[in-house]
């Protein structure tokens, strides 16, 4: 049973509820996705999720008596879902209302809008009974909500997470090395739906060489090392790419390699690929506005720079 | 938190500890890498199904292998059926096989080769008796390098990344699995094997060794030469001379073919100071007490002492040398076919079939 932040039980709050907005970032697909061994000694479907602040989804619940969730826009199911669900957690079945999403996500290219929705949902819902939720709290409301997803819940914060059981594996470390990363879309126009793609079949050396990447990962977050974590991303496109492979994805190898990135990474179940530059690294903006428009000038779409964790002015 | 701890005794023999031998060396010192492999393996055969609860394994060791099977066997409760050569196992460790429940059978080895193949056939003649006995192949099977990935990971969890791996082969599984999987995130990584003079692994012909547990007398399918940049025979003499430095300078007590990688590694990290060598100690020197590391044992081999050598000889064509030389030839990643074709020579007609 969760009690509110003054003690009370939830459900002796009705009267208290009021209108609440929860707000939730993107994310720029993964560092790294396979399956790695928990704690309990079984393999796990898990991802380390690459932060994008760049873009947020806005979400504000209006409770009212009675059940019943209705959106705005029409038809966010999951959202609603997540609302829903939010509620019976609290023990307030008998409150609906109306949910209102307002997001820059871009849908369908693994920007994980749909996510950013359902945790801006639930943090919106939570809000409104004035009720604190812990972050494995709202991922696992998250995943319960829309069957896989990532742990946008943790807040850019480093986690290895089970994103179709909504577990976390490991908190890999306090924060992202710095990192910037220059983005594309390379199939802007075949959005992925990532409950329709069905998940990868590993090979016994995937799964084994995913233990190697996870580990080094923890590395890198630990050492606060941007090449380290990138080689990570790197060695996760490659076999990512023979599952679902992405069109241009040798083109931007190429050019990660002839703009002085320290690698790529991409999003596993979307159309999404990023240029990874060492924040640390004295010309890395420079050399990132460079691989910019690079991208611009082959006709990419949607190229975004964004910086994680770099000091300073950008 | 004590529901969810599930280590077993034997993990640790498994599991290395990480000790620093210079500036940028460092040393896996396993107390019986094999065990890493052996419970992989057996793991992997349990879940397809080819190995059943009371089932029979059947295995040919040179012994530290068989160690391994015979611990797991022992915990697991499996029949085990050992092939082995009277060179090659000595009492008290065979003493220990029988201990653990293990039926041991021995095959003359005259001419001191390893009786590779002697064994193999008297294994073959065991497995038709009992057609339903588990052969894990540790010379052929895949899940042999594979069981390495624990190591990568260990070693990329705590030092990060890694410019050299060094270490002794015998199957292959530990130098070209570990090798492979780091090569994953650093594909630059060289590679250097210590190996021995009369071991076929490298294209030398098939001759009497003194240094044993790393070389064969076969080349095993998990030998993946392309894997390595440097290959290095290392005379059993200047083996041992450096299996007991390193307990006398780091007292790091461990069985000659640990001496023979850490001769190598140490002499890499100095040829390239800015980068970071991995050197791999497979076992331990218990079993070592009345040979390498007792000074009479010593003292009656011919050669012995032996002068230290600095560096290798670097060689133009594979031609073993004695037991008191060090040699290396640059491999750059060469199939053995390349190898034998490039660096030629030396070969006795047997070992080019
Ligand atoms: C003591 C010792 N060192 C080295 C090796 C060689 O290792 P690998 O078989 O993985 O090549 C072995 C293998 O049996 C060994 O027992």
């Amino acid at each position: 049973m969760t009690n509110t932040r003054d003690g009370r039980r939830p459900g002796s709050n009705e009267g208290r509820l009021r209108v609440g907005t929860g707000r939730a970032s993107a994310h720029h697909g993964e560092l790294l996705q396979g399956v790695f061994e928990g704690a309990d000694g079984r393999l796990h479907r898990g991802l380390i999720t690459l932060p994008c602040p760049v873009f947020t989804s806005t979400a504000t619940f209006w409770p009212r008596l009675g059940s019943g969730i209705t959106t705005r826009p029409a038809g966010r199911d999951k959202a609603s879902r997540a609302a829903t669900l939010t509620l019976e957690r609290l023990s307030l079945p008998q409150i609906g209302g109306e949910l209102t999403i307002e997001s820059t996500v871009p849908m369908g290219h693994g920007y994980g809008s749909s996510t950013a929705d359902v945790v801006a949902a639930i943090r919106a819902t939570a809000a409104a009974a004035r009720v604190t939720l812990r972050q494995e709290t709202v991922a696992a409301l998250a995943v319960a909500a829309e069957t896989a997803s990532d742990p946008l819940a943790y807040e850019g914060l480093p986690v290895l997470f089970a994103q179709r059981e909504g577990l976390l594996l490991e908190l890999l470390g306090p924060a992202f090395p710095p990192l910037i990363i220059v983005g594309c879309n390379v199939a802007p126009d075949q959005p992925v739906d990532t409950l329709l793609t069905s998940p990868a079949r590993y090979g016994s050396d995937e799964i084994e060489t995913f233990r190697v990447l996870s580990g080094l990962a923890r590395h890198a977050v630990a050492a606060g090392d941007a090449r380290l974590l990138a080689s990570v991303a790197t060695a996760s496109a490659c076999i990512s790419q023979r599952h679902l492979p992405k069109p241009h994805f040798d083109k931007l190898s190429d050019l990660a390699r002839g703009t002085g990135a320290c690698g790529l990474q991409v999003a596993h179940s979307g159309t999404l690929i990023g240029l990874l530059f060492d924040g640390a690294e004295s010309h890395a903006r420079r050399r990132a506005a460079e691989a910019a428009s690079h991208l611009a000038a082959h006709g990419l779409l949607s190229v975004i720079t964004y910086e994680l964790g770099v000091e300073g002015t950008p | 938190m004590r529901a969810r701890w599930r280590h077993s005794y034997l993990d640790g023999y498994a599991t290395p500890r990480l000790a620093k031998l210079a500036p940028n060396l460092v040393a896996a010192c396993f107390p019986l890498m094999k065990l890493l492999p052996a419970r992989f393996m057996l793991d992997r055969a349990e879940a397809r199904g080819e190995l059943m609860p009371g089932g029979h394994i059947v295995e040919t060791t040179s012994g530290t292998f068989g160690l391994a099977l015979a611990l797991l066997a022992a915990v697991r409760g499996y029949r085990l059926s050992l092939v082995s050569a009277d060179t090659l196992l000595d009492a008290s460790l065979q003493r220990r096989l029988v201990a653990l429940g293990a039926r041991i059978e021995i095959v003359p080895d005259a001419d001191k080769t390893g009786a590779q193949r002697a064994r193999l056939a008297r294994l073959e003649a065991i497995r038709s008796g009992h057609p339903e006995a588990w052969w894990p192949q540790q010379y052929d099977n895949p899940d042999n390098p594979r069981a390495y990935a624990r190591l990568a990971e260990l070693l990329v969890r705590t030092l990060g990344a890694v410019d050299c791996l060094v270490g002794p082969v015998g199957s292959g599984g530990s130098m070209c699995g570990t090798s492979a999987f780091l090569r994953e995130v650093f594909p630059a990584m060289r590679t250097v094997a210590a190996d021995t003079h009369r071991s076929v692994l490298f294209g030398h012909a098939a001759g009497s060794r003194l240094l044993r547990g790393l070389g064969n007398s076969l080349v095993p399918q998990n030998v993946d030469h392309s894997a390595f940049d440097e290959v290095h025979w290392v005379g059993g003499l200047q083996a041992f001379a450096a299996t007991r430095r390193l307990h006398r300078e780091h007292g790091i007590f461990a069985g000659p073919t640990s001496g023979a990688a850490v001769l190598v590694a140490s002499w890499h990290a100095r040829q390239h100071p800015d980068q970071l060598t991995v050197v791999i100690l497979p076992d331990e020197g218990h079993r070592y007490q009345d040979t390498v590391h007792n000074d009479d044992w010593l003292l009656a081999l011919p050669g012995w002492p032996a002068v230290e050598a600095a560096g290798p000889l670097e060689l133009q064509h594979l031609a073993p040398l004695g037991e008191a030389t060090w040699t290396c030839i640059a491999w750059q990643r060469r199939s053995l076919d390349a190898a034998r074709r490039d660096f030629g020579d030396g070969l006795a007609p047997d070992a080019l079939t």
